[in-house]
């Protein structure tokens, strides 16, 4: 008996030193920005409460946003995103889970700039496709950041577009990325 | 035994854990963070009008609402049938206004109408303030919203005395519309409004009322993502005196009763409707709706709106 509780201690003190040894970086204040460029009109919105994670044991990383979070120039341009394109009330979250495909290319305790390409799943507008994306990882100071920018194709993800505004919404928008991480310890 | 037993659960409860993904941890922040947040509902009703009656909607910051109401002759009855073309060659009413938001809760209008009752060329000022706003947690369930305007009629004076249309004074040219509407979204696809209106005529005929009371009721069913029905009602509580007074002169007055279609497109919202009432403002179809339903004297009708965004905000 005094051998399982022996083994439970050092079992339950393993697990929980393995958790803080992992060192995850965390944010609840990153940005996304996305950016729609048509002749007729240019549709600008930014979230600035974009949750993300990054595991550097693993290489792997995880952001989520909430849809109403997104504010536009124009009121109107945020109620027909969130009613019309998106449907935040049936899709309330984009979700994307991936990981860094090239680990060398970064070393999480040695500051520098560091290129690196991350593949996973993006789910939004309940469609789940899987993309490849560059990135940039930033460690300075003990400080790590990350930034992003790719094309996201509205038609992927189910998001139609009726003809009468299709001089007004391109069908590609350009989704930018920026978090500044701090550690993770909950 | 028991230790094998012991060791594998726990070797299952860490493997468990190290399954706890990056993507379950990021759904428990957000949802620590959400639970403290109150989210507003959005797009109760598409735009400030149903058919008659406004909504609870105010225009965002510095939107101007550019609006064209119009109402057309009995559909059949006396004045309807091909020989007006069901009423498309009339028009009993015409409504032009412009509405801006001062804060994303305060709007205010301005319009001209033709005026469908013996007083006409109406001009009215209009404010509009969301008092409450029904959130998605329910600890508020409605949105109230508070209207206010004011007509004036710039129409020359009729000489014969006791005629709604002999104005002694300016004053005698006014006429007042206070409002509550009161809404709530039920489902993406499903919003209802109570509306108890008072309505204030500065000058009125010896057996008509300064003082008129009345409840509406309107709602928005949506159909897809541009289209939807709406509907609108309002119950007029005028007096036995009065309403017998009219009576004995030939004039009934009836509830006015709206229903129509509305077609939403990115800015532009355009609203097919039946009416029976042949006014578009409140201080006119509410009190003074002489047609009815059942005499087929109802109208086509359509209100048309185009949404300007002045000021672009970060």
């Amino acid at each position: 008996m005094k051998k399982v509780k022996v083994i439970v201690m050092a079992m339950l003190i393993l697990s929980t030193a393995g958790v803080n040894a992992q060192g995850k970086l965390f944010t609840r204040n990153g940005k996304i920005n996305f950016f729609s460029k048509t002749t007729a009109e240019n549709i600008d919105a930014n979230n600035n409460e974009v949750f993300s994670i990054i595991d550097p044991q693993k290489n792997e990383v995880a952001f989520q946003v909430l849809n109403t979070g997104f504010k536009f120039e124009k009121a109107l341009m945020q109620e027909h995103f969130n009613e019309n394109y998106i449907e935040s009330s049936k899709f309330p979250k984009a979700i994307f889970q991936g990981t860094i495909t090239d680990p060398s290319m970064v070393d999480f305790n040695k500051e520098g700039n560091y290129n690196v390409t991350v593949t996973g799943s993006l789910l939004m507008h309940g469609v789940t496709n899987k993309v490849t994306i560059p990135a940039t990882i930033h460690i300075a100071d003990k400080k790590v950041s990350a930034e992003s920018k790719f094309t996201v194709k509205l038609a992927d993800y189910n998001i139609k577009i009726p003809a009468v505004v299709a001089n007004q919404i391109s069908e590609t928008v350009v989704v930018s990325v920026n978090c500044q991480y701090e550690p993770y310890n909950r | 035994m028991r230790y094998i037993l012991t060791t594998m659960l726990f070797f299952l409860a860490k493997t468990m854990l190290a399954q706890d993904s990056l993507t379950n941890l990021l759904d428990k922040e957000v949802s620590r963070q959400q639970a403290g947040k109150k989210q507003l509902t959005y797009a109760t009703f598409k735009g400030t009008q149903l058919v008659n009656s406004r909504t609870i909607e105010t225009l965002g910051k510095h939107d101007l609402d550019f609006r064209v109401s119009h109402r057309f002759g009995d559909i059949g009855g006396e004045f309807g049938g091909e020989k007006s073309f069901f009423g498309l060659e009339n028009s009993t009413d015409v409504k032009i206004s412009f509405d801006y938001g001062i804060t994303n809760r305060l709007t205010a209008g301005i319009s001209r109408s033709k005026g469908a009752t013996s007083v006409r060329q109406l001009y009215e000022g209009s404010l509009k303030y969301k008092v409450l706003r029904q959130t998605d947690d329910n600890s508020m369930p409605v949105t109230v919203t508070a209207f206010s305007s004011a007509v004036v009629s710039s129409m020359a004076s009729n000489s014969k005395p006791n005629t709604p249309d002999h104005f002694n004074s300016f004053s005698d040219r006014m006429s007042f519309t206070n409002q509550l509407l009161i809404a709530r979204k039920f489902s993406d696809n499903f919003s209802l409004m109570v509306m108890p209106t008072f309505i204030h005529t500065n000058y009125v005929i010896n057996n008509d009322q300064n003082n008129i009371y009345a409840i509406g009721i309107g709602g928005r069913v949506k159909l897809n993502k541009r289209m939807a029905l709406i509907a609108d009602y309002y119950k007029v509580f005028r007096s036995t005196a009065s309403t017998n007074s009219f009576k004995a002169n030939g004039l009934n007055f009836y509830n006015p009763l709206g229903a129509g279609i509305e077609f939403e497109t990115g800015g532009h919202v355009f609203d097919f409707t039946f009416t029976n009432s042949t006014a578009i403002l409140e201080n006119q179809f509410i009190p003074y709706t002489t047609t009815s339903w059942k005499q087929w004297r109802f109208r086509w009708g359509f209100n048309l709106s185009r949404i300007f965004s002045l000021k672009k905000h970060k």
